[in-house]
């Protein structure tokens, strides 16, 4: 009886375990296709023989094809995606503290602003946003990436949420020992608030990591793209050179990855709160 | 301290909103310095445009696929994180990482793995002498799309039902044994039903995501093949951005949000009605 048990509890961890490798799979995939000889690319699931050829070729070049500005692009990824999203928590926590612990006139107004925004579909959004970029000369430039992704409703919402359940008598404690609310924030509600910002932070940043859409419409000049939109601009170009596609989508891929792992240690604790 | 955000919201929502409502009454196409206001004309011809209806169609076409896949995927993936007794935060974390995937990424390795010479191509041609031109297929091209959709949010679901998995009380359990409901039949007769707000909030949150797809159709197919995967956001970015329709892409947009919001309301009630029947509310 207990033999069995085990056996059980012993094919339950290789179910799992074939469950992430087929999860995984398109990420080995990708990885391998990436460092496989270029004959081999898409024919072979894995290589006989590893080479970094493809991505030698993708900062290099070949015959009659101009390298493109892969590295730059990578470096305006990270960039715009992490100002965009520093802004997006640093917003989220002022406007949720103050809609969970200030009372001032027209706080009312402001939860309500809030909600209608968040039940507000962004798209009818898009075109006049486009154009307001376009007229006050942000085309082209990092701000046209940035300010207009500056705020998440999401994370306003969540915060507010979260800081409800601080305590008044904490703040008011600090209050009568005559600190301002920012030195409130900052020495009594960050410190509370740690395993929560990582989470908001990590989905604020995979989300904007992976914008397409509206980096691609806001910048033209290729120096300024985005190694998503970049990606994304070469699937028809490239097509005849898939090896150097994996070298790039690896670079697009793989830094979120280990990001994400390194900060994922109380990932499941953390999310339960998102969820709810 | 929140009145910065108020001057925000004001340049980057109500002004813009005020635009759209403005320009989704005009014919002007971007470029040209002057445009007439030309009523309810934009409307009119959205409701008859084919590719309009298409992107209408092929929402819930997408939605039939994508929902049952993913619902049952995230699932089992919820119900084997919760089974093991040790490394449930390893597993929900690896089960978590396709959602970090970029769509353009995945749409890559989707075009290689389906390419005319790749191990899975050569597998059918050789074993059943098949050429499956699957991007080309106008039935096998969203699937492809839905199925990549749902691998990246089933890890992200599962955890939606793990969450819900863990809170069921474990009397609950052992009064279904004394009843005798045991494997299956407790399954389908407890486990299920007690998950019914998880179903719910997952039911609601891909019958959105439906409405918002872009990066996966752009990239692989660009709507083909005969509209088969034309989603709202391809439509409003061909008319507005590529076609330079700036105020037919409006009212597209407009359109594209009263539809996504009573979709979501009809859902939500019909939920909520099956809900209440069986006791929850």
């Amino acid at each position: 009886m207990a033999g069995s048990k085990k056996l059980k509890t012993a094919l339950l961890y290789v179910l799992a375990f074939v469950v992430l490798i087929i999860m995984v799979f398109p990420y080995l995939y990708m990885i391998l296709s990436s460092l496989a000889p270029w004959e081999q690319v898409d024919r072979k699931i894995i290589p006989t023989k590893l080479t970094l050829r493809s991505y030698e070729w993708l900062f290099t070049g070949g015959d009659g094809v101009v390298p493109r500005p892969w590295l730059r692009a990578f470096f305006n990824s990270i960039f715009v995606t992490l100002s965009s999203t520093v802004l997006m928590l640093v917003t989220a926590i002022l406007v949720g503290y103050s809609l969970a612990k200030l009372k001032f006139k027209g706080s009312r107004f402001l939860n309500n602003v809030i909600l209608f925004q968040m039940f507000y579909p962004a798209v009818i959004l898009l075109i006049p946003l486009f154009l307001i970029v376009r007229y006050s000369g942000m085309y082209d430039t990092y701000w046209a990436m940035i300010l207009p992704k500056a705020v998440s409703l999401w994370a306003i919402f969540m915060y507010t949420n979260f800081f409800r359940s601080i305590p008044d008598e904490l703040i008011e404690a600090a209050k009568m020992d005559g600190a301002g609310q920012l030195t409130i924030i900052a020495r009594i509600v960050l410190p509370m608030s740690k395993s929560i910002t990582t989470i908001i932070f990590l989905f604020l940043f995979m989300e904007r990591w992976v914008e397409l859409l509206w980096d691609m419409l806001v910048v033209n000049n290729e120096k300024m793209l985005t190694l998503n939109v970049l990606l994304a601009q070469m699937f028809g170009p490239y097509g005849a050179y898939p090896g150097p596609m994996y070298a790039a989508s690896v670079l697009l891929t793989f830094p979120i990855l280990i990001l994400f792992i390194i900060f994922s240690k109380n990932f499941k604790e953390g999310m339960q709160f998102v969820l709810k | 301290m929140a009145s910065p955000y108020l001057i925000y919201s004001i340049i980057f929502f109500l002004f813009p909103l005020c635009w759209a409502i403005y320009l989704a009454f005009t014919n002007w196409n971007l470029i040209a310095p002057d445009y007439e206001m030309v009523g309810l004309q934009n409307f009119i011809e959205a409701f008859f445009s084919k590719s309009v209806r298409a992107a209408f169609w092929v929402t819930y076409k997408f939605m039939l696929m994508f929902v049952p896949i993913v619902i049952a995927g995230s699932l089992c993936l919820a119900l084997i994180i919760h089974s093991l007794p040790k490394l449930k935060g390893l597993f929900s974390v690896g089960y978590f990482l396709p959602y970090l995937a970029s769509g353009v990424a995945s749409a890559i390795v989707v075009n290689g793995v389906l390419s005319y010479n790749s191990p899975l191509n050569t597998f059918f041609r050789h074993s059943f002498g098949l050429d499956i031109d699957w991007l080309g297929s106008p039935i096998l091209a969203p699937l492809i799309i839905a199925l990549m959709m749902a691998w990246k949010f089933m890890g992200y679901y599962a955890l939606l039902f793990l969450s819900g998995l863990e809170s069921i009380p474990k009397e609950i359990y052992e009064a279904a044994e004394i009843d005798g409901a045991v494997g299956w039949k407790r399954f389908w007769h407890v486990t299920v039903p007690m998950l019914y707000p998880s179903f719910y909030t997952v039911t609601i949150l891909a019958v959105g995501l439906m409405f918002g797809i872009f990066t996966e159709p752009y990239v692989l197919t660009g709507g083909g093949p005969d509209y088969s995967t034309h989603t709202w956001q391809l439509e409003i970015y061909n008319q507005a951005f590529e076609k330079l329709n700036a105020g037919y892409g409006t009212a597209i947009a407009i359109i594209n949000s009263v539809v996504t919001f009573a979709s979501i309301l009809v859902f939500r009630k019909v939920l909520e009605k099956w809900g209440a029947r069986h006791g929850w509310e």
